[in-house]
Formats: structure tokens, C-alpha cells, sequence
């Protein structure tokens, strides 16, 4: 076969080839591109859920925020006792709405409930709350 | 020699040139009797002006049998103009025995006047010389008898010369379809590999995100480390969120005539402990410990409901 005779559409099929080539290697790029974002993207937002994690559940200013568990029922009822970063309180004598008022703050309190009783007793309420933090 | 040209071997082709058998690729020569010539001294500066105008210089001059093509140059303060069908061109080839697919570049005697110092013979009748710096050719009769030819050889190759490539038989495509699409080929080559390259810087954003946390938490920078906080911080918030959904699941139990008496709520699981006024309530007690899909429901003595589950 004479390759001259058909140098015109071999110059040409040369082109497309490397038209090709430079097609393939586009896609290439942009696949493994988007797979290296995507799993890169993925690594900060692994990143970010940690740390916003650790905010909530090693909250440092959790010690102060705790003693609104004390505040909000009258000193006579509560018994407490913090020790280091655990904590153990006995509420005697609470009427429904302080019972409520107390668990509302436990449930938002970023602590780890290990113990929650509550009792009724006659009209009134026994709440004894364990937590660690 | 020749630096500027082909290095091929240059033959001259005429009409008493004997039948070729080549194996090898060749530029030619025409001499004057295949192409038209015109000197013109026109006031144009550029040779696409030139160019453009070529055909109408040739008007009734040529035969009207195929299609012409011009070569068009500047010689001195002239512009040249040399009208050829290559059609023709092909056909002398081959009666020649050259093959048009040997031949890579055709040039016109015209081309390389300055190389005809002297007259050069076609065989035994004809001769090339020059007159009035244009390449004729004149009987050998009438030239002097001492008159000393040239040898010709490849160093009367001129710098430019056309290419019969776009006319080859056989070939789908000529030069200029194939330069066309090729360049509209390599120019999305070219687009293609600049985008893809493009692509490659594309998630620099995110790593220079990626680089600011790392330095923002250093105790975070490794991976062992990250999974064993995030596995840590997971599952504590994994089981307090079930405690307190678990202790507003059962407050909804709450309602007129059912009263919680005791709610225990540990690690492991929770225990409530209802009280019910009539069977009434008993049943949207039931039904409602159903809804919040509470499986372990108690009805004990005294009007009383136990709900047990794990957490």
C-alpha cells in the first residue's frame, strides 16, 4: 500500500487522534478531579462534624452552664454534689412545673444523663439526676 | 547546494523526455510548454492581492479544459504569474511513467532563470534558454553549434514549489480539506488539554481548607486520632440524643386522666410507670405507647401501665 497517496487523510486521522487523546485526557483529569474533591470534600466535613462534636460533648464552659440545674429549683429541695466532672443532685418536693422546668434544662445541657429518676409522690416530685460531662 | 529545498532528485520533465522508472520520490521541473506564463508590472503589494487577481489575467488565454491553479511570485519589481492545471500535470506524469504519488514538489523552469546561465538541450531537437529573463524553449537548430550546454541537476531546485498531494488519485481529500480539518482537530486537541489541565488545580480550595482546620486543631492532624475522637463524640451523642428523645416520647403520654408516677431513665434502657382513671384512657394510653412504637407496654393491677425499652 502507498502511504503517499494518502497522506491527506492520514494527516488528518493523525489530528483525530489527538484530538481523542486530548479528549480522553480531559475526562480523565475531570473524573479524577471530581473524585479527588469529592473525597477531599468529604474529609473536611468529616473534619468539621468532629469538631463541632467535640464543642457540644467537651463543652469547657459546661462547669458554669451546670449550676443553672441548682439555680432554677429553691436551694431547700436540692441536694448536690459536684465532684470534678461528675455530677449527683436529689430534687425533693418539686411541684410539675419546677419538675418540668428542670428537666427542660437537663435535656438541653450538653451533659451525659447516667441516671434519671423521677418519682411521684403524692402531688409533689422526687428527681434524683447522675450525669458526667 | 541547496539548503533552503527539497533534497530529492530534481527531473526536468519535457516532451522528448524518455518513459521514467522510479522507486524512489522525485520533485520536477516543467519546462514552458506545460505551463502559461505573464510578467505584470501592477501596482499591488501583497501576493494574496495578487493572487486574487490571477485569474482574470489569464482570461482567454488559456484552454478551457480542467481548472487552472496559480503560482504567483515576485521577481525584481515584477510580479509573476504561472497558470498550470494540474490535471494536465498528472497526465504528462504518468505518460512519463511517474507516478504523481512520487512526486513530492513540481517547480516551473521559470522559477530557476537565474540557474539557465547557458542553454540547456531536451534531447535532439529543442532546447531551453533564456530570453528577456523568461525560460523559452527555442529549436537546437537555432543556437550556435559551439554553444556549450548545461548539465541539468538539483541544484536548479528552486525554494518553492507546489504540491500535486491535494490532486493524488485515489485520495478522498485534498490538501486544503485536510489542513482545515486538521487545524479544527488540533485546535479542540488544544482546548481539550488546556481544560484538562485546568481541572487539575480545581480542589486546591478545599485542601487549603483542609490545611487551615489541621492547623487550627494540630491534635486532630492525624487520621487514627480524628477517627478515634470522632467515634468517641458519636457515640456519646448517639445514645444521650436517644435519652432525650426517649423522655419527650413518654411525657406524650401525659394527657388528662394519665399520670406518670415513675420514669427511670440509665445507660441500658428506661422504665416508665403510668396511672390510668378509666379504660378509656387505658386505650388511648395503648394506643398512643403504639405510636411512639414503645414495645414492651404492661398493664398492671391497680389501673396501672408499665413502658419498658432499651436504649
Amino acid at each position: 500500500m502507498n502511504l503517499k497517496k494518502y497522506q491527506n487523510e492520514l494527516a488528518v486521522l493523525l489530528s483525530l487522534l489527538l484530538l481523542m487523546g486530548a479528549f480522553l485526557y480531559k475526562n480523565i483529569k475531570v473524573s479524577s478531579s471530581t473524585k479527588e474533591a469529592s473525597s477531599l470534600q468529604h474529609s473536611v466535613d468529616e473534619f468539621k462534624e468532629i469538631i463541632a462534636l467535640k464543642r457540644v460533648w467537651a463543652d469547657k464552659g459546661l462547669p458554669k452552664k451546670i449550676t443553672a440545674l441548682k439555680n432554677t429549683i429553691p436551694a431547700a429541695k436540692v441536694t448536690w454534689s459536684k465532684k470534678g466532672k461528675k455530677l449527683t443532685a436529689v430534687y425533693a418536693g418539686l411541684s410539675a412545673t419546677e419538675l418540668n422546668r428542670l428537666i427542660m434544662k437537663v435535656m438541653n445541657l450538653a451533659v451525659q444523663i447516667q441516671f434519671l429518676d423521677i418519682q411521684k409522690s403524692g402531688s409533689s416530685y422526687h428527681v434524683e439526676l447522675k450525669c458526667k460531662w | 547546494m541547496n539548503f533552503m529545498g527539497s533534497n530529492k532528485e530534481l527531473l526536468l520533465v519535457h516532451a522528448e523526455m524518455p518513459r521514467q522508472f522510479l522507486s524512489h520520490d522525485v520533485n520536477v521541473m516543467l519546462t514552458p510548454q506545460y505551463y502559461t506564463l505573464k510578467r505584470e508590472d501592477i501596482p499591488v503589494k501583497y501576493l494574496y492581492q495578487a493572487k486574487k487577481i490571477a485569474p482574470s489575467l489569464f482570461e482567454g488565454l488559456l484552454e478551457e479544459v480542467g481548472e487552472y491553479s496559480y503560482l504567483v511570485y515576485k521577481e525584481e519589481e515584477q510580479w509573476i504569474f504561472i497558470a498550470y492545471n494540474l490535471g494536465q500535470i498528472r497526465s504528462l506524469l504518468l505518460s512519463k511513467g511517474i507516478q504523481p504519488e512520487k512526486v513530492s514538489k513540481i517547480f516551473f523552469a521559470q522559477q530557476a532563470v537565474d540557474a539557465f546561465t547557458a542553454p540547456m538541450f531536451l534531447g535532439e531537437k529543442e532546447a531551453l534558454v533564456v530570453m528577456e529573463n523568461t525560460v523559452v524553449v527555442v529549436p537546437r537548430q537555432a543556437l550556435k553549434e559551439e554553444t556549450k550546454p548545461l548539465t541539468f541537476d538539483d541544484s536548479f531546485t528552486p525554494k518553492t514549489g507546489i504540491s500535486i498531494g491535494g490532486g493524488v488519485q485515489g485520495s478522498l481529500l485534498d490538501v486544503t480539506q485536510a489542513a482545515l480539518l486538521s487545524t479544527l482537530f488540533i485546535l479542540f486537541a488544544a482546548i481539550f488539554f488546556v481544560e484538562g489541565s485546568r481541572y487539575t488545580n480545581s480542589s486546591s480550595e478545599i485542601e487549603e481548607e483542609m490545611q487551615m482546620l489541621l492547623e487550627d486543631h494540630p491534635i486532630l492532624q492525624s487520621k487514627i486520632q480524628r477517627e478515634s475522637v470522632a467515634q468517641k463524640y458519636t457515640h456519646i451523642e448517639t445514645k444521650e440524643k436517644q435519652k432525650r428523645e426517649t423522655i419527650k416520647r413518654v411525657s406524650k403520654l401525659i394527657f388528662k386522666g394519665s399520670t406518670l408516677i415513675s420514669l427511670t431513665v440509665q445507660d441500658k434502657g428506661f422504665k416508665a410507670l403510668f396511672s390510668y382513671t378509666d379504660d378509656a384512657v387505658l386505650k388511648r394510653l395503648q394506643v398512643l405507647a403504639k405510636d411512639e412504637k414503645f414495645a414492651k407496654v404492661k398493664v398492671l393491677n391497680g389501673k396501672k401501665v408499665q413502658i419498658e425499652g432499651a436504649l
